[in-house]
């Protein structure tokens, strides 16, 4: 069943046009006076000058965890590029040397032009090893190439950037910042 | 020639190019009322960093400084399918008009003055002919030559369409424009500007007495502006940039160029012709002498001549006032992006402290001149009947009054840009229907009212 949607019927006032010329001239008066008067009312943001309040659970570029010893938390499970609906992350596993653990990624690449920062790693990933909390959102680049991003660079990042609320998150090397992250990743939980 | 003569004559030409110097504002008007409309702040990244680390932003003035200087500097491309000779010839041409007609335009009152032992007066127009509102039309419709001309010599099918479009609406408009116009001079008795004015500060301003005439005299202005809601000869929906598609470069600039002087033009005529031109007051203050304390109209070269003083004042005032409301407009823009966490907030909030400094004493300082020249000034006629008074004064008081023509003019731009921002474009049949049905039939209805009653008040 179409729904009709009516057509507003003009009255005589508006089918002549000449009123509604300065009813609308009023209506950009108002809002030319509006912003001359008062600019805090434009919700323009003087970017980049000024840069926007990105929140914390925004999804921006990812960053991928680390153990207390620097190392990355990811296991290679490939869970995260499994789930990744653009086939951007690129993972080659290795024997890690840790005897507790089985794998860890030789080389861990993000096509950052091919991502569609859709959250679906971070959601896959079993030992929260990869996330998309850094707040950056600007990605930019003067090749293609560029734009893959490895390792190294998902592992560069500081600990003082991040909230220190979150233990899990200030696992940084040596984990001295929090002593209960410490001490919960020395009772065993390896994750 | 005399030196007063000489002086007179070349600030009198310096006036012919008013349009070029309002120019740069108008665009910048453009550019700052579009943003203001559109709840957006507008041009404000260009600037100019001066040797002390000052970063001069110039309210989005320097956008014209590096616009011309890109455009100068860009490739000026003929494109080989073109006739060279007329494609590089039409954007003169409104160019030329644009020139040409602010000569005939009055921009102060006629002006006594003594030349040696002789007492001369001379017009505040270049060219004061009889004929002259004629002649500014005859002149102001060149500039659709250039249009038609440079379409047609683009050989591109989109330009050719623009062309058409502008040439048929020229040829409707003008006949309403002209009809529109036809009452007021039937009350003038003349189609000297000087005189229209002259008949507008001892009656009243057109636009009281001719409101039907000055409103169809306004739509065919924008019409022959090829403003919103008329901009069908550009029309970027359907004709990808109309009369200028394959223009670019110094001669797309000078398209440009002409269109904004016409807007000028058009602006200060519709000033001159239904806002009393130079005339200060729309009305006699005094009411015919009823209140006799207050001076007595018509308010014309020798009454500003007579009270140069408080005149001066209350218009250095009345700027001075309108200097420290920007300072307040810039203290509050200071303060707003002193609040915000911005990594440049020194150096603007530097530049925005300059102009406050420049506006704000300036404003004061116009004040104080206000008051020194309401209680000072009163200069004396060096000779009486007719009352001819020392150069210097005289001058002042035609820049008063140059400066009251303007201050109308600017108040016409502001229109024609808020009506572009407001009105959406007319479908092309619309404008047509407009153009003959409505404004012409108008036009002829309004004529013949406005004599019949001229008739029956006369006799």
């Amino acid at each position: 069943m179409p729904k009709i949607v009516p057509r507003p019927e003009l009255t005589f006032w508006e089918s002549i046009y000449f009123v509604e010329i300065f009813k609308g001239l009023g209506t950009t008066f108002r809002h030319a006076f509006k912003t001359l008067t008062k600019p805090e009312s434009l919700p323009t943001l003087m970017y980049p000058e000024v840069q926007p309040d990105i929140p914390r659970d925004y999804r921006s570029r990812h960053r991928l965890m680390k153990r207390p010893d620097g190392a990355p938390r990811c296991v290679a499970c490939f869970m995260c590029s499994t789930a990744c609906p653009a086939l951007c992350i690129n993972i080659v596993a290795e024997e890690s040397t840790d005897r507790h653990i089985e794998k860890r990624p030789k080389q861990f690449d993000i096509d950052l032009l091919l991502c569609v920062f859709c959250g679906f790693c971070v959601e896959a990933c079993p030992c929260d090893a990869i996330r998309m909390d850094t707040k950056i959102a600007i990605l930019a680049a003067d090749s293609r190439a560029a734009f893959v991003i490895d390792k190294t660079q998902l592992l560069d990042w500081q600990p003082q950037d991040y909230p220190a609320t979150d233990i899990q998150s200030q696992k940084a090397p040596g984990g001295s910042l929090h002593a209960e992250a410490l001490a919960a990743f020395q009772a065993g939980d390896h994750h | 020639m005399d030196s007063a003569t000489l002086i007179i004559s070349a600030l009198k030409l310096l006036l012919v190019f008013t349009p070029f110097i309002i120019m740069p504002f108008l665009v910048l008007l453009e550019r700052r009322g579009a943003a203001a409309i559109q709840d957006r702040p507008g041009p404000n990244r260009a600037a100019i960093t001066l040797p002390g680390g000052l970063r001069i932003r110039g309210f989005g003035m320097i956008y014209n400084l590096t616009d011309g200087i890109k455009v100068f500097f860009k490739q000026s491309l003929v494109p080989p399918f073109v006739n060279k000779w007329f494609f590089i010839m039409a954007p003169t041409i409104p160019v030329m008009t644009a020139v040409l007609t602010p000569a005939l335009i009055p921009w102060f009152g006629p002006v006594t003055y003594q030349a040696g032992d002789i007492v001369r007066t001379t017009t505040g127009s270049w060219l004061d002919a009889n004929s002259g509102l004629l002649a500014l039309f005859a002149l102001g419709s060149l500039s659709v030559y250039g249009v038609v001309l440079g379409s047609w010599a683009s050989n591109s099918k989109y330009s050719l369409l623009g062309g058409m479009r502008a040439s048929a609406m020229m040829i409707s408009y003008e006949v309403s424009m002209g009809l529109s116009i036809l009452g007021l001079f039937l009350l003038i008795g003349s189609f000297s500007l000087t005189d229209a004015v002259n008949w507008q500060s001892n009656h009243a301003w057109g636009v009281v007495v001719q409101p039907i005439g000055f409103f169809l005299f306004l739509v065919a202005m924008f019409a022959e502006t090829n403003r919103n809601p008329f901009d069908v000869a550009e029309g970027e929906s359907e004709l990808v940039a109309g009369f200028h598609t394959e223009y670019g470069g110094a001669k797309f600039a000078l398209f440009m160029l002409g269109e904004y002087c016409h807007i000028v033009i058009a602006s200060a005529l519709l000033a001159v012709l239904f806002f009393g031109g130079y005339d200060l007051l729309p009305f006699d203050l005094s009411f015919a002498g009823r209140v006799d304390w207050l001076p007595h109209g018509p308010y014309d070269q020798a009454f500003i001549l007579g009270h140069l003083g408080p005149v001066l004042g209350i218009l250095l005032a009345v700027i001075g006032l309108l200097f420290l409301g920007f300072q307040w407009l810039l203290a509050k823009r200071s303060r707003l992006y002193a609040s915000f966490a911005a990594s440049d907030k020194k150096t603007r909030v530097r530049e925005y402290s300059v102009f406050r400094a420049i506006f704000g004493l300036g404003g004061l300082a116009l004040l104080v001149g206000a008051v020194a020249s309401w209680m000072f000034l009163a200069p004396k006629p060096v000779q009486t009947n007719p009352e001819v008074y020392a150069l210097l004064p005289t001058i002042i008081a035609a820049l008063i009054q140059f400066g009251v023509v303007l201050a109308k003019t600017l108040f016409f731009c502001w229109l024609f840009v808020w009506v572009r921002w407001t009105l959406p474009r007319f479908r092309y049949d619309q404008i047509m229907a407009l153009g003959w049905k409505w404004l012409l039939n108008i036009g002829l209805i309004n004529l013949l009212l406005t004599a019949v009653i001229a008739k029956l008040v006369r006799s």
